[in-house]
């Protein structure tokens, strides 16, 4: 096993590659490698889980809903990225009550990872659930939008229709809109900074330093992801799956733009939020707002 | 001459009591009192105006040992207030929840009361908490059972302790086929674990009716053969659920239920002037103190027709399958002979659920203030909530808990025996203190006594 790399902007990690699933079915609707979704569909056959909540579809179209999938079809119902909150915990411990799970699977974003780990070390009314979370697959994420935002963003700034809209990215500093019969919009970022969820503003983590398996976009080409390897347990679930031919990896030196962009946009992430803390500090005249992570 | 002894607090049951206890001069009860001094929590007074989704959850804390009885009583009484039909497996849930609380329930008593027992044939008294054998495999096997009956009940009530599942009308969830077979596989397993601690218990259980004495802080105690016995008679609604003014044939009678004050059946002001230092461990009450059971009661005193009764396991052998034997040994062996019906009960129950049926009713009404009534035969007997409900407000709410029930009866139960194992005539009870103190007690002028003793 390579040695733990500890990056103050990556995290913690054994190993980074750029990969992709193998699964031809899992990448026609995927957001990127499929890594999230190859990932549990594997450990759910595997026994590594026996059911994992993930962002199913939810009542209004592009709407996450969280749902327990015990089942492949119900993992693959989730691909996509929605750039909404889905609130993924509210599932945390009822995973382990009426659905009966032993082993529960969880993916999500960085603060959604955080969440886990915390229930784990602190379980406050989380009886059950430190032993029973078996495997975590965490989402870069740089911020979200509330569902009303994401309609703005979509319908007024892209002036394209929800119920038309086949794929969303934000990438190369726009916000893309990909529709069924094949337009594409394009939003600057600069617009939709207004709609972020404020909460947002003071996360200290970009690519889901506290996951198993942590994987996103950024670094890889089109169609490909970039993964972290970071636990034990992370090791031991993608090591099985490589070897069992679920993914095409390469390591993510021979890779562009790599970990030099990933880097510098975790950076960046890092240093707007953490001077958006300080501030919260002098907020008022002799007194401050709360830092949680005080 | 008659002499006075306390002991204060008991041990080795749940919540804070205590026994004031008129002696002769062999140091055999002659009249005794056990009561509870758990500070009143007042749940039915705080309950009126509050919304009738809200009082179960309430109602549920009054006690972590058996909180499904309380919730599923007074959701329970809700609903009969109401006039709402539950879909079946919404019902079948509430069973499973219900039998694997009772299941766990006799096992966590197990450890309460075998350190006054003796290992069959011998004069070493069991010791659940020591690393030797057989203690060590006999806790064992108590701890996975319990681990068995937790899991189930939270599976199926959302939680083992305060179940969040039930809800007015039903329950928020029915559970996945995968929790349905979890469930069938953990009572197979522990279906086979029960029957060998039932047979465990019943078996030191006997020894302990073979005896003539027991050990009580070194000196010998004569165990008399009616230890325990009283004439109060019993009450149960069924053998495993309980009842409801929904029902068909109700089988629990409001109209012979009378709330009644603790000075009714308890004694008035004694001074204690019969101390034992060496009454392991700690002691007896000093000489000179003075004790008040009248006024320091803090359980008043439920009747059925005009009468304290014994409710629990013994009661419920008693009024469904004639179990004749009274006394406190009786109610130790009609405790054990209900670990098998528990998960016999979870098994049947998951045969019939569906777990793709409805669990939540179509139509919740949301009351006329009319009074309805549930009771759920909890792992230390008959638990009845009372309630009116209008427009979704509890109006009049009203709980007569077991230990309630049990406490006037156990203190007659108390005559006739040596003082020194007058806890263990308590203990066969199986006593909830803390559920039995729930209420607000009202005196002639309807000024509340509970607040009184809080000054």
């Amino acid at each position: 096993m390579r040695e733990m790399t500890a990056d103050p902007y990556l995290g913690k990690y054994i190993t980074c590659v750029s990969a992709r699933s193998t699964d031809k079915e899992i990448l026609k609707k995927a957001q990127d490698g499929g890594i999230a979704t190859a990932l549990m569909v594997y450990a759910l056959e595997e026994g590594i889980i026996d059911g994992t909540i993930v962002a199913g579809e939810g009542d209004r179209p592009w709407e996450p809903r969280p749902i327990v999938a015990m089942s492949r079809e119900d993992i693959l119902k989730a691909r996509g990225t929605k750039y909404s909150i889905s609130p993924q915990i509210a599932w945390l411990k009822e995973a382990t009550r009426s659905f009966g799970l032993d082993k529960v699977g969880v993916t999500g974003v960085c603060c959604q990872m955080q969440a886990v780990r915390k229930a784990q070390l602190y379980p406050i009314n989380m009886r059950d659930v430190p032993g029973k979370v078996a495997l975590t697959v965490g989402l870069f994420c740089m911020e979200n939008f509330p569902y009303k935002s994401l309609q703005t963003i979509v319908e007024d700034h892209a002036a394209q229709s929800l119920g038309s809209v086949k794929k969303m990215e934000i990438t190369k500093g726009k916000f893309w809109v990909h529709t069924e019969r094949g337009n594409v919009s394009t939003v600057p970022l600069k617009a939709t900074h207004k709609y972020e969820q404020p909460g947002c503003h003071v996360c200290l983590d970009y690519v889901s330093s506290l996951a198993d398996i942590s994987t996103g976009s950024v670094g890889s080409p089109d169609g490909w992801s970039t993964v972290f390897i970071r636990t034990k347990k992370g090791n031991e679930v993608w090591s099985k799956a490589v070897a069992a031919g679920m993914f095409e990896t390469k390591p993510i030196e021979d890779v562009k733009p790599g970990l030099e962009l990933l880097t510098k946009l975790a950076k960046e992430k890092i240093d707007k939020n953490r001077k958006t803390l300080e501030e919260r500090r002098n907020f008022g005249v002799n007194k401050a707002l709360r830092d949680p992570y005080a | 001459m008659t002499k006075v002894v306390e002991i204060s607090p008991t041990t080795r049951h749940e919540g804070h009591s205590k026994l004031t206890l008129k002696v002769n001069d062999q140091g055999i009860v002659e009249r005794g009192d056990w009561l509870s001094i758990t500070p009143v929590r007042g749940v039915e007074k705080l309950a009126i105006g509050k919304t009738m989704e809200q009082v179960p959850k309430i109602a549920s804390r009054v006690c972590g040992i058996c909180p499904v009885a309380h919730c599923l009583a007074s959701i329970e009484a809700m609903e009969a207030s109401i006039g709402c039909e539950i879909p079946k497996d919404a019902k079948l849930l509430r069973v499973i929840l219900h039998a694997a609380n009772r299941l766990h329930s006799i096992a966590l008593h197990n450890i309460l009361i075998l350190p006054d027992f003796y290992i069959p044939g011998t004069e070493t008294k069991i010791n659940p908490f020591s690393k030797e054998e057989p203690f060590r495999s006999v806790a064992t096997r108590i701890f996975r059972i319990r681990e068995i009956a937790q899991t189930i009940a939270a599976i199926a009530g959302g939680e083992a302790i305060h179940p969040s599942n039930p809800r007015i009308g039903g329950m928020y969830q029915n559970v996945s086929p995968r929790a349905k077979q979890k469930i069938a596989d953990l009572a197979k397993e522990g279906l086979v674990l029960v029957h060998e601690q039932m047979e465990f218990m019943l078996d030191v259980i006997r020894d302990m009716q073979n005896r003539e004495y027991v050990t009580v802080g070194g000196q010998n105690i004569p165990i008399p053969k009616t230890l325990g016995y009283h004439n109060q008679g019993v009450m149960a609604t069924s053998p495993m659920y309980g009842s409801s003014s929904l029902d068909e044939n109700p089988t629990w009678d409001v109209t012979r239920w009378k709330e009644t004050r603790p000075w009714e059946w308890y004694m008035g002001e004694v001074t204690i002037d019969l101390e034992d230092p060496n009454y392991p461990i700690g002691g007896t009450t000093k000489a000179g103190t003075r004790a008040n059971p009248q006024m320091e009661a803090c359980n008043s005193v439920p009747t059925y027709d005009g009468q304290p009764v014994e409710v629990g396991p013994r009661a419920r052998l008693a009024t469904f399958k004639n179990f004749n034997e009274k006394g406190t040994f009786a109610q130790h062996i009609a405790r054990q002979m209900e670990y098998p019906d528990c998960l016999y009960t979870i098994l049947k129950c998951l045969d019939d659920l569906d777990t793709s049926g409805k669990v939540i009713a179509d139509h919740i009404p949301q009351g006329d203030g009319s009074m309805g009534w549930a009771a759920n035969e909890a792992p230390r007997g008959t638990d009845i909530h009372l309630a009116k409900v209008k427009d979704g407000r509890v109006l009049w709410y009203e709980m007569l808990v077991p230990t309630t029930w049990n406490f006037p009866t156990c203190s007659r139960g108390l005559k006739g025996a040596p003082w020194q194992i007058a806890e263990m005539v308590v203990r066969a009870y199986d006593p909830c203190v803390s559920c039995a103190t729930h209420m607000i007690v009202v005196d002639e002028k309807n000024r509340i006594v509970a607040q009184r003793i809080i000054q």
